[in-house]
């Protein structure tokens, strides 16, 4: 039962009204059916994990004609990437399609942001300036799609090789340059239909791969005229000369004229009328006028950039194919297939729909030999529009590709028809990227695309596609960390976005993490930055990397969790005081600082490693300085009030040979009365349930009380 | 489009990805749970162990803030909290840090939040009632409280009688702001109709209690009995969006940002999709909150997307249940 959709309530936009039945694909898991569960997770933008649970099968079944292998399986997860795009090019073309694009795409936002802040600018002079930007972004991107067209290359010509094999363009690239001529390219709007000719150059070929076209008919000619005698006597040869004539190839139709037997030295004598003829024709073919800024090399053709002076030279040509039409030779050629396909070629030169016809194979072919044989001016786009109906109906074709759709619509003056055929045929790069066309010159389309809608979330449909492709990127682990580009080009809820992609990073791996960190830089994300640290610094307490961890931690300032790593520290010296213990510690101790941490227990473990390391200084009787730091280091913890009860007891009797040193003692009165009534209070809490005295000989207290007690003695007596 | 990234034994019968997708801990019917690293489908778990004696029905992930952790809801109500820990890279164990027993009703669903630094864990009990517990330590997982224990019923006052639920769905809410008060929504499949309808439950800081906020169905609905709900990531939508999946579909809600002089938060239905042949197993949104996968009984996973009119559609299904070779 297919999707059914929701009541469509109030629409904003009159387009798509029609939701399309879902496109249903087999997932290949390879466990037996039915299925006892399914489970669905999404991971990074558009890749969906799915685990499909097999029905544990009846005993019976199981042992029967199921290898072992397969009773033990219980499920298979499959990882599903949608939403990629065409086929036509391959991943790694789109990555490198994707990556390529980055420069030009971020370049024209900075553009856009610098011109819009001068440009409380008025709108109409920023409208003048912007096109260009966009031209040139439009043929960075163009470049990236495929290399252009060049001429060839070679010294001598092979007189035979009339079509030259040239890399073929995808139509991601063919379509892109139809909006660059419709949309952005103002200069030569004038001479859109000779675009229009040079563009179909290029379509042709990816029209042949599915239906007829006269790219194929004459690769075709091409690999036949290299074994035929007599070509004029073929009928493929007289076919293909007008079927490229039809479609302003002149260069081949001048090639292919002279081809013509007549032209054979041997020949000349005899058919010198009929030679005549020919170059009669290919004369008036290479110097048929055209309205455009210049003709590549190699093309023919004569150039006029203005209107007027089109029309002079279109009107003399015109006169100059009538008078040879007319004109009394005909009679005496008498290669009837040379009289034929000249004449022919003539009908088509002067416009007859009907010639026009039978010479083209595509409607597309026959929509462009409109432009040059019967209406070689720029029209409205609704003529534009009718005219393809027109040629259609002529010649009908059952396949409607991705292009065609793209073509209509820009006939159609309909930017969303335009985006949807786009996102249908080529993906959300193309619409991500071709956005940017659509709104260079045309109104209509940027006020379209940058109102701000409720429905989507109130974002825009700018927004909302930039979203789409950013979230294509975020599916693949070579592509994500381009996604910040054009996140940060979405105003509303690209920031949002981002701020999930880099939480839903990996925090095991140390490179990821310290990408994951530069982002967050770039974009002044500290919550999100703090965040992936404090996972990355749990992960490595978590793991056996305590010092990665603590570092983390701090950058992160997660006091919460530095607190009670002080208070885990804490409590593990308090449970075991001896000095292996302690040194195991005593790195990290170090490493939590003393910036961090407001708890008692933080404090108490800086001085007591203060403590330890001057105790160790005082290794034998004669450090009587180290002996007297330690001492006070000891007052010092004895007195503070975050050094907690239970550790009195140990730090005394650590420091016992202290207290009993011999000569002076180290110790005052006023200090040897503090760590006596101290010992005093601790004798009192002695009697207390939650009294601990660790691992401490049963005579600790009476030691200390001794060695309290002499130096007491030696005290008064030195200071009375 | 496709491919396989891992292979599952025997008896596995339910599965949970990490947050970020990479790691999948799946519960085994003998009361193993098995953890899965690699994308590669003929190695093995990366670890496997027994977490109770009985089947393993959910496993859930605890936010990573809180370190690789799960929760496993056992058949016989039992809950027990595992935490991956190591001395280093090498010696990874999984250890029992929590074990709560299933004492009289059994925990359904548990799902965590995080409300500023706090973990909370939100349980649903056979008998209807909602328990929320609080993690004591930021590192460990071992102490917890318990904060709040209510029934799933906007009145509180009347007296209902006991439910027997089948099945509990709770999202919390996905917000991450330092100031987003916490809130999750949560439904029932029981016998008793005030206990299903999914309720919005956020936490009341100035008296410190939970109070429903919002009730995601419409007068004539509020019987129906969820089989689940999922709440889309908001990454700046005026509205949240939650969906909730009943016998009659699965419905997509706005729920506005900001309470009403009430205390409620404004709600409206705006899509009610029908697809799955049967009843929904599971719903996902994606990480923009724009696509919604949902899975059921049908074996399809159907993709839901809104169109630029706000209409919601079936953009794609993907079949699990065809003819395999």
């Amino acid at each position: 039962m297919p999707g059914r959709a929701s009541d469509p309530g109030n629409s904003l936009v009159p387009f798509s009204p029609e939701v399309r039945d879902p496109v249903v694909y087999p997932i290949r898991h390879g466990i037996k059916t039915p299925l006892f569960r399914v489970f669905v997770s999404w991971s990074h933008g558009n890749l969906l994990n799915v685990a499909c649970l097999q029905a544990s099968p009846p005993e019976s079944n199981a042992a029967a004609g199921t290898a072992e292998s397969e009773v033990n399986i219980g499920g298979k997860v499959v990882e599903v990437r949608l939403g990629d795009g065409d086929g036509e090019i391959n991943e790694a073309q789109r990555r490198r399609i994707a990556y390529g694009s980055v420069p030009a795409f971020a370049m024209l936002q900075s553009r856009r942001n610098s011109l819009s802040m001068m440009s409380r600018m008025a709108s109409s002079s920023f409208r003048n300036e912007w096109w260009r930007h966009v031209l040139e972004y439009s043929n960075q991107i163009k470049d990236l799609l495929g290399t252009p067209r060049l001429p060839s290359s070679s010294v001598i010509e092979d007189p035979k090789m009339v079509l030259q094999q040239i890399e073929e363009p995808t139509s991601l690239k063919v379509a892109w340059e139809l909006m660059e001529i419709f949309y952005v390219d103002k200069q030569s709007s004038a001479w859109l239909p000779e675009r229009l000719v040079d563009w179909l150059a290029d379509y042709d070929c990816i029209l042949a791969k599915t239906e007829p076209a006269i790219y194929s008919k004459l690769v075709n000619l091409q690999k036949k005229i290299v074994n035929i005698q007599v070509i004029e006597d073929d009928p493929e040869y007289w076919d293909g000369i007008s079927s490229a004539l039809a479609v302003g190839w002149l260069d081949v139709v001048v090639k292919l004229l002279r081809l013509h037997g007549s032209y054979q030295l041997d020949q000349l004598g005899n058919r010198e009328t009929e030679n005549g003829l020919v170059e009669a024709v290919a004369v008036l073919v290479s110097t048929m006028p055209r309205m455009r800024a210049d003709v590549p090399t190699g093309k023919l053709g004569q150039c006029y950039k203005t209107k007027p002076d089109f029309v002079k030279a279109w009107e003399k040509w015109r006169g100059h194919i009538t008078k040879l039409e007319c004109s009394a030779f005909w009679v005496q050629c008498g290669h009837r297939q040379t009289r034929e396909g000249l004449r022919n070629l003539l009908q088509i030169m002067l416009g007859n729909i009907k010639n026009l016809t039978t010479s083209t194979c595509h409607w597309m072919e026959l929509y462009i030999s409109h432009f040059l044989f019967i209406r070689p001016f720029s029209m409205g786009l609704e003529g534009m529009y009718s005219l393809a109906q027109k040629c259609m109906q002529l010649k009908p074709s059952s396949n409607s590709s991705g292009l065609i759709g793209v073509f209509m619509g820009i006939l159609g003056g309909n930017t969303e028809v335009v985006l949807a055929e786009c996102s249908k045929a080529f993906g959300p790069w193309m619409v991500a990227h071709a956005m940017e066309l659509l709104m260079a010159t045309d109104d209509h389309a940027d006020i379209l695309l940058h109102e701000e809608r409720y429905n989507l979330g109130g974002i825009s449909m700018e927004e909302l596609y930039r979203l789409i492709y950013a979230q294509v990127l975020s599916s693949h682990p070579l592509t994500w960390q381009i996604a910040p580009t054009y996140l940060a080009s979405c105003s509303k809820q690209g920031l949002g976005l981002l701020e999930v992609l880099l939480y839903r990073q990996s925090a095991h791996n140390y490179r990821v993490t310290l990408k994951n960190l530069e982002i967050c830089r770039l974009y002044e994300l500290e919550n999100i930055s703090e965040c992936i640290m404090k996972i990355a610094g749990v992960y490595y307490w978590k793991h056996g990397r305590r010092g990665s961890g603590i570092h983390w931690l701090q950058q992160a300032h997660d006091e919460v969790r530095l607190n009670r790593i002080a208070q885990q520290l804490f409590d593990c010296i308090g449970k075991s005081i001896s000095d292996d213990s302690f040194k195991q510690w005593e790195g990290l101790v170090e490493l939590l600082g003393s910036e961090v941490g407001t708890a008692g227990g933080l404090e108490f473990l800086h001085k007591y490693r203060d403590f330890k390391r001057s105790l160790h200084l005082v290794h034998d009787k004669k450090a009587v300085d180290a002996a007297r730091q330690t001492v006070e280091s000891l007052v010092q913890l004895m007195r503070s009030p975050s050094t907690p009860r239970r550790f009195w007891l140990p730090l005394l009797h650590d420091s016992v040979h202290l207290l009993n040193w011999q000569g002076r003692p180290l110790l005052n009165v006023s200090e040897t009365t503090l760590l006596l009534s101290k010992l005093q209070e601790l004798s009192m809490a002695k009697l207390h349930p939650d009294f601990s005295d660790f691992d401490l000989p049963p005579q600790a207290l009476a030691t200390v009380r001794l060695a309290l007690a002499k130096n007491l003695r030696q005290a008064i007596l030195e200071e009375s | 489009m496709e491919r396989v990234v891992a292979t599952l034994e025997k008896g596995a019968q339910c599965c949970g990805w990490s947050h970020g997708g990479r790691r999948l801990a799946v519960g085994h019917a003998d009361g193993a749970v098995s953890v899965h690293d690699s994308s590669d489908p003929s190695t093995r778990a990366s670890a496997r162990w027994m977490a109770h004696t009985c089947g393993v029905i959910n496993v859930v992930w605890i936010p990573p803030e809180f370190g690789d952790a799960i929760a496993c809801v056992c058949a016989d109500g039992a809950l027990s909290l595992w935490d991956e820990i190591g001395q280093d890279a090498q010696a990874v164990t999984w250890k029992m840090c929590k074990f709560f027993e299933g004492t009289g009703s059994q925990v359904l669903d548990v799902q965590f939040g995080v409300s500023l630094t706090t973990l909370r864990m939100v349980a649903a009990y056979s008998d209807g009632h909602v328990k929320v517990y609080e993690s004591m330590d930021p590192l460990e997982l071992n102490k917890w409280q318990l904060q709040a224990e209510f029934q799933n019923v906007i009145d509180s006052v009347s007296r209902f009688g006991k439910p027997s639920c089948v099945s509990a769905s709770i999202a919390w809410s996905p917000c991450r702001g330092e100031n987003q008060q916490s809130s999750f929504v949560l439904g029932y499949n029981s016998d008793l109709s005030q206990f299903n309808s999914p309720k919005i439950w956020e936490f009341e800081e100035a008296h410190q209690r939970w109070v429903p906020v919002a009730e995601l169905a419409l007068p004539g609905d509020k019987g129906d009995r969820v089989h689940a709900v999922a709440w889309a990531l908001n990454i700046g939508r005026p509205y949240e969006v939650v969906a909730v999946a009943t016998c009659k579909g699965i419905a997509i809600w706005h729920v506005g940002l900001n309470p009403e002089s009430d205390g409620r938060l404004s709600t409206e239905k705006v899509a009610l999709l029908a697809g799955h042949d049967g009843e929904v197993w599971q719903l996902d949104w994606d990480m923009s909150g724009m696509t919604l996968a949902s899975t059921g009984a049908d074996g399809m996973v159907r993709l839901w997307q809104s169109n630029l009119n706000g209409v919601w559609h079936e953009q794609a299904a993907l079949e699990c249940n065809g003819v395999q070779h």
